[in-house]
């Protein structure tokens, strides 16, 4: 009974989403998101079609197909955020490209270490653990994210913040619940494995119900070479770090 | 371990989300160069000639000669607050700095990741300085502050001391469970 209401919220949910992003033309603002929540919206009908009359056979292949469909669809969400999010700030952009490279790359090194441990990983991982350490991944790219976001004081429209806190917390939220919750058996962490995408649903609807700019960026701020700035932070560094250190041997 | 890392990961995420919301980090940001609001108590740091007396011995010295605790008492919680102030302006000015590089290396088309590392570690370092100067003069008070040594040699006599305490109350217990 539980699950069905979810279900059935959700798809109310996402199609209202859906509806609101047509009317306020936010889906051309935001056309990755808005894909994303039809695939989601789409996989409810298949995964039913499938569980209703091929449940033994197609059902299980079906709902991991669409789940990594919904998996991958969702990096390309967070590709987006960053896309939409540092259009007016290359430098920005160039630092949270090496962030996020340096947490691929070690999330590659990971993998090839445990393969490497054990040739036969692949063959004994299950679909969920495989979507516990992918979601995980993606958990760490969305932090490495907002640090990055934050450190350079980067403004957020209502729309965008609103992508970000839903994505974030749905992905959160997920990490958590794929780490407790049972292969069979509807226990407390089945449900809330559910419920975390009626989170991020509600918290979606509240942000984007309609459009709202991005603060522009201030153009008129002449473009400093990097480097002088570099030297000037460095060098008002040093002046603190002079002080404190007569203080520290006085 | 991969079940504790994912934890790990997802509890981070959802706690920096809810500090980013409450703080206000993601919001619609004022986009004017001049300070924000954490760094308005940043203002110019105080004059040298200040800071040395503040964490002179001379004054301290003076002081004790006169043979006054009273006078030993406020004079000693009076420079406290001063040099915990200074501290304050000090990590505040620490702030404001890079805040002001990060607003204006944002829009650098040639930022270097490696230069920025280095600017983070120094921020890094200098703030934990400040922290660890503040927790120095609570605990030791600024004219004792010859040198972090000295700091840690009073840490350590602390300790010792705290030490000594709870043995001599462990003892007194033994003695007393004894006697009864």
């Amino acid at each position: 009974m539980l699950s069905q209401t979810i279900w059935w919220t959700s798809n109310v949910l996402e199609v209202c989403l859906l509806a609101r992003g047509v009317s306020s033309r936010l889906i051309f603002r935001y056309p990755v998101f808005y894909t994303y929540l039809f695939l989601v919206l789409l996989q409810s009908p298949i995964r039913a079609v499938a569980y209703r009359w091929y449940s033994d056979t197609w059902y299980g292949p079906v709902y991991w197909t669409t789940e990594f469909m919904g998996l991958a669809m969702g990096s390309v969400v967070v590709f987006e955020i960053y896309r939409v999010a540092l259009a007016a700030y290359p430098g920005t952009a160039k630092m949270a490209r090496n962030v996020l490279l340096f947490v691929f790359l070690l999330a590659l090194a990971k993998c090839g270490a445990a393969l490497w441990g054990d040739p036969h990983l692949l063959d004994d991982t299950t679909p969920l653990q495989m979507e516990r350490a992918l979601r995980t991944v993606q958990a760490i790219a969305i932090v490495a994210l907002i640090t990055v976001f934050v450190s350079y004081s980067i403004p957020f429209g209502r729309n965008l913040r609103g992508v970000l806190l839903g994505y974030g917390l749905f992905i959160g939220e997920r990490v958590i619940c794929l780490t407790f919750v049972s292969a069979a058996g509807k226990d407390f962490w089945f449900y809330a494995y559910s419920a975390s995408y009626l989170v991020a649903l509600s918290l979606w609807l509240g942000h984007l119900w309609s459009y709202q700019a991005i603060p522009e960026a201030e153009r008129a701020q002449l473009e400093r070479e990097y480097q002088m700035i570099a030297k000037a932070t460095q060098r008002r560094l040093q002046e603190v770090r002079g002080q404190l250190r007569k203080v520290v041997r006085s | 371990m991969i079940e504790f890392g994912s934890v790990i990961a997802g509890a981070v995420l959802l706690l920096l989300l809810m500090v980013a919301t409450l703080r206000g980090w993601l919001a619609s940001r004022s986009l004017e160069p001049g300070r924000a609001a954490s760094e308005e108590g940043a203002s110019e740091p105080c004059p040298a000639e200040l800071v040395d007396r503040v964490f002179s011995r001379a004054d301290w010295e003076f002081v004790r000669g006169l043979q006054a605790r009273g006078i030993e008492r406020l004079f000693q919680q009076e420079r406290k607050k001063i040099a915990l102030v200074w501290v304050g302006q000090t990590s505040a000015l620490i702030r404001r700095v890079i805040g002001e590089h990060a607003r204006a290396a944002r829009q650098s088309k040639n930022l270097e990741f490696s230069t920025e590392i280095k600017i983070v570690a120094q921020f890094l370092v200098l703030m934990a300085v400040c922290g660890i100067l503040s927790a120095a003069i609570q605990i030791a008070g600024p004219m004792p502050l010859g040198g972090l040594a000295h700091f840690a040699q009073r840490l350590s006599q602390r300790v010792s001391k705290l030490q000594e305490t709870f043995q001599a109350g462990d003892l007194a217990n033994a003695g007393e469970t004894g006697s009864a």
